[in-house]
């Protein structure tokens, strides 16, 4: 009975220090800033750049230039703010 | 040349040329190094899964590590749902993954600092994740274009905004993976050849920053690759759990 009382109290302070070890990697997940900056800006310029490809490609199809890749471009970073402020949001309920 | 910083990003054939149908399908080292990693995943799950101990031995450790990682992720960020979906993210993770550490090997090759490698990983979890998400839901998949609350006056406006901002999705996941795999080897070269020019007196600089820059290479070789599963986890979720 010693001996399992014993492990019991060992298991419960080798499972409190795994919970404090994960918190820590978690925080340090969070922390990378450069990562996160770095994930925000790609979200910005990959949707103006998707926009202004679709412009190109439609003002092609009608014979419109330069009209619609104007257009386009400006719908396309419209589009490139809106997944900044989705992505920022994601971040803040995480935290 | 040895010293040029894009010289590692080569593509050149090995062994004889294979063409088929105009379509060149030789051997290249990119072919070679997917190959190199997708055989390192497989000793290292195989030979961690042989001996099914309860207290694991050091390769069972990682190969168990790496299952309750990506699970973990899993059902934090797609729920219950998305748990048939876990071999196809835990391959990918493996795939992303193993492709970057081997690239941090000397003389060696990182598949993933190519763009259309990593484009097309992207654009077929985006096909992917749109099937799904219509096979789920039926039309009702395209709600996620129409926000609601919007004035009438201005959803036509907004719901284009919102097809580019989903159609931009496999551009940003790939180019993410592309730039930070291709910037950080480019650094990496670059500061080595300062070690070589500046020589014995000024090269102890460049070289403490290069070894700085291999660990946080290291870092971002992992990052990079758990930003990519989970953002594919975020997408299925996305296409499983509509709302919005």
């Amino acid at each position: 009975m010693v001996d399992s009382k014993d492990f019991k109290t060992r298991l419960k302070i080798a499972k409190d220090k795994f919970k404090k070890h994960s918190i820590i990697t978690d925080n340090n997940g969070n922390s990378s800033f450069m990562g996160t900056a770095f994930k925000l800006g790609t979200e910005l310029v990959s949707a103006v750049l998707v926009g202004t490809i679709i412009g190109f490609i439609l003002d092609t199809w009608f014979d419109t230039k330069p009209w619609l890749i104007i257009l386009f471009f400006f719908l396309g970073s419209a589009a490139g703010i809106l997944n900044v402020i989705k992505a920022a949001k994601k971040m803040q309920q995480k935290n | 040349m040895a010293t040029n910083p894009m010289h590692q990003f080569e593509v050149h054939r090995i062994g004889p040329e294979i063409k088929i149908a105009g379509i060149d399908l030789s051997f290249t080292n990119a072919s070679l190094f997917m190959l190199l990693s997708a055989i390192t995943i497989c000793i290292v799950l195989l030979l961690g899964t042989q001996e099914k101990k309860l207290i694991p031995g050091k390769l069972q450790l990682i190969a168990e590590m790496f299952y309750n990682f990506i699970a973990k992720m899993i059902s934090d960020t797609a729920g219950s749902k998305a748990k048939p979906y876990f071999p196809f993210i835990f391959s990918l993770f493996m795939f992303v993954l193993f492709c970057n550490m081997l690239g941090m090997l000397p003389y060696s090759f990182t598949v993933t600092s190519h763009i259309i490698v990593t484009l097309i990983m992207a654009i077929f979890i985006f096909i992917a994740v749109t099937v799904i998400g219509f096979l789920k839901h039926g039309f009702g998949y395209l709600k996620l274009f129409v926000p609601s609350g919007v004035p009438i006056v201005l959803l036509p406006l907004i719901t284009v905004i919102e097809i580019i901002s989903y159609l931009s999705r496999p551009v940003s996941l790939s180019v993410r993976l592309f730039a930070n795999m291709m910037a950080g080897h480019t650094m990496l070269k670059v500061f080595g050849g300062f070690v070589i020019s500046l020589g014995m007196l000024g090269g102890w600089l460049p070289l403490g920053f290069s070894v700085a820059l291999t660990g946080l290479e290291i870092l971002v070789a992992f990052l990079q690759a758990y930003v990519f599963a989970i953002l594919t986890c975020i997408y299925l979720n996305d296409a499983l759990n509509l709302h919005h």
